[in-house]
């Protein structure tokens, strides 16, 4: 159910508008007490419509402190766990990469001693 | 004048004349006339050998400075050079890596198994395990691929490019010629060329194209053994395959070539879209198709880059050329630096929608290097210039379409790219910061539309 209510959310955030019926139904279903959802069709679909609203709220103030906190956090250098694995990943091929320069440039040292040696 | 100077000169007139002739002395108009002088410009260019194939092969990415026919005849250059003799190559691998080639691999096959105009291939088996920057450790006993570059061409460059500087210099001073700046393409040219010499850069670029595409099963960049790489050396594994231009009927049966294709194109577009660099000289002899149907990239030699804000605006551009939205992909070209003026904007607009029109949309197979030199004459019959990124860019997406009809020859990259193309732009639209910044404007435009 909470996926369902969930999906609509998501489909009435993307497609917000100003439907006068819609806002009048969550308006009722915000005032229905608990036990009266299952009066009938009408009850029912007024108290979806305000569960949707109240979802699409919650789902909304998520996005914005994800773009909120993604900023906050960058400011203030917190790493979470994904961005640790990447961070890792990155300074360990920086590293093969030295390591690979540092072979090369011992490959051409071994030859020019090799040079000396003739 | 040098002696290389006077047969520099004396392949230029014969050239020139012989162009000219054929022209009929500037009476075949356009298109016909650019095709005669730049098929003599290639053959000019492989006369004169090494230097001129490679400042050729170079041009032949720059649709920004040359004519459409030239920079498609200067792709067809051929590297026609004998091979160096073993004896000199042992003496450049003791020079190189401080002994015999006996003495650093268990194998060494003198005979090469590819030259070019820089260097030559040899084949060769490793002696020791090696771990490689990215990847599994290479058992010893691995087959390995030795890139050796020709002995004494740093200086056979480095004279022919004073001689080319003396005459880019004259060349500049001839009407017409100063708008293509010869002596500063040149200079662009020799440092392009200064970093081919050095083949470390190429295995540097090898390991970040083989760390980008470790997640995909499908891609095959040969692992370097930078124990045996120095300036003259490049050593990686050795993938055995074919190359595009030998894929015949009876190879294509044994792999999934349609899937392999239009994963090639993806391939290509991630490149771009995605890491920001991509590999800009791709031709059918830089990639191979394995016999278990992947798809091998080499030589890293001309890499293209792209900033953020870049791929940004080029994935848009691609998806309005795939859904044939030409006012789109002019808008999106001018965040690509592409200026159009104003007063020209309908006429250049309604241009390029006939030409999506014509190639792309309403043919049972798009044709993109149809469209793309049909845009690109199209800028210049405007006299839009056309920034450098911008042009490596179209360049090489009519090289991905060729490279992927060689794998598939009933691919359809448009077809193919749709699919990608929705999703990268879905996944941009999609970030919450992009989200969160196109709410207010999607509300009122929905506002806007129940209330009108």
């Amino acid at each position: 159910m909470q996926d369902l209510v969930r999906m609509l959310a998501a489909w009435a955030f993307v497609h917000e508008s100003a439907d006068e019926g819609w806002k009048a139904s969550v308006a009722r279903g915000r005032k229905l007490e608990p036990g009266e959802l299952e009066e009938g069709p009408d009850a029912f679909v007024d108290g979806l419509a305000a569960l949707v609203a109240e979802e699409k709220e919650r789902l909304k103030q998520e996005i914005v402190n994800a773009g909120v906190n993604a900023g906050a956090e960058h400011e203030q250098g917190v790493t979470r766990p994904a961005e640790l694995g990447r961070k890792l990943d990155a300074v360990a091929f920086e590293l093969a990469e030295l390591r690979g320069r540092l072979e090369s440039l011992q490959a051409s040292v071994d030859a020019i001693a090799a040079r000396g040696e003739d | 004048m040098s002696a290389r100077g006077r047969a520099i000169a004396a392949v230029a007139l014969r050239r020139f004349l012989r162009a000219a002739w054929q022209a009929r002395f500037g009476l075949r108009r356009g298109h016909a006339r650019r095709r005669v002088f730049a098929r003599h410009l290639r053959l000019a260019c492989e006369e004169l050998g090494p230097t001129f194939i490679k400042l050729g092969q170079l041009a032949s990415v720059r649709p920004d400075v040359f004519s459409p026919e030239t920079v498609f005849e200067l792709e067809r250059l051929q590297d026609r050079v004998p091979e160096v003799p073993g004896a000199e190559i042992e003496a450049i691998l003791a020079a190189e890596l401080g002994a015999a080639p006996e003495k650093i691999f268990s194998a060494f096959e003198l005979r090469p198994t590819a030259t070019a105009s820089i260097a030559q291939v040899h084949q060769a088996t490793l002696a020791q395990d090696y771990r490689p920057v990215s990847g599994a450790v290479l058992p010893r006993g691995s087959r390995l691929a030795v890139k050796i570059i020709r002995p004494g061409i740093e200086t056979f460059i480095a004279q022919d490019l004073a001689l080319a500087r003396r005459w880019a210099g004259r060349l500049a001073r001839l009407p017409g010629m100063a708008r293509l700046r010869p002596g500063s393409l040149l200079e662009e040219f020799r440092d392009t060329l200064a970093s081919e010499l050095d083949l470390r850069n190429e295995g540097r670029v090898a390991d970040r194209f083989a760390r980008d595409f470790a997640d995909d099963p499908l891609v095959v960049v040969p692992r370097v053994i930078w124990r045996h790489t120095t300036r003259r050396v490049l050593t990686t594994e050795f993938v055995e395959g074919w190359r595009l231009n030998e894929l015949g009927e009876a190879e294509r049966s044994g792999i999934d070539a349609r899937r392999l294709a239009a994963h090639g194109a993806e391939v290509f577009m991630r490149q771009v879209l995605v890491h920001g660099r991509y590999h800009a000289d791709l031709h059918p002899a830089n990639l191979f198709v394995t016999p278990d149907s992947r798809i091998c990239y080499l030589d890293f030699g001309i890499v293209g880059r792209t900033t953020p804000a870049e791929r940004i605006a080029i994935a848009q551009v691609l998806a309005a050329t795939v859904y044939g939205d030409a006012e789109r992909a002019l808008r999106y070209s001018r965040e690509l630096g592409l200026e159009v003026p104003e007063d020209k904007a309908p006429a250049v607009q309604a241009r390029v929608a006939d030409l999506m029109k014509a190639h792309l949309a309403g043919r049972e197979q798009a044709d993109v290097r149809g469209f793309a030199l049909g845009f690109l004459s199209m800028l210049a019959d405007f006299r839009i210039p056309i920034p450098e990124g911008y042009g490596l860019l179209v360049k090489a997406l009519i090289t991905v379409e060729g490279v992927a009809r060689a794998i598939y020859p009933d691919i359809d990259i448009i077809q193919s790219a749709r699919p990608f193309a929705t999703r990268l732009i879905a996944a941009q639209l999609s970030r919450p910061e992009r989200l969160h910044e196109r709410a207010p404007a999607a509300l009122k435009a929905a506002l806007r539309e129940l209330l009108a």
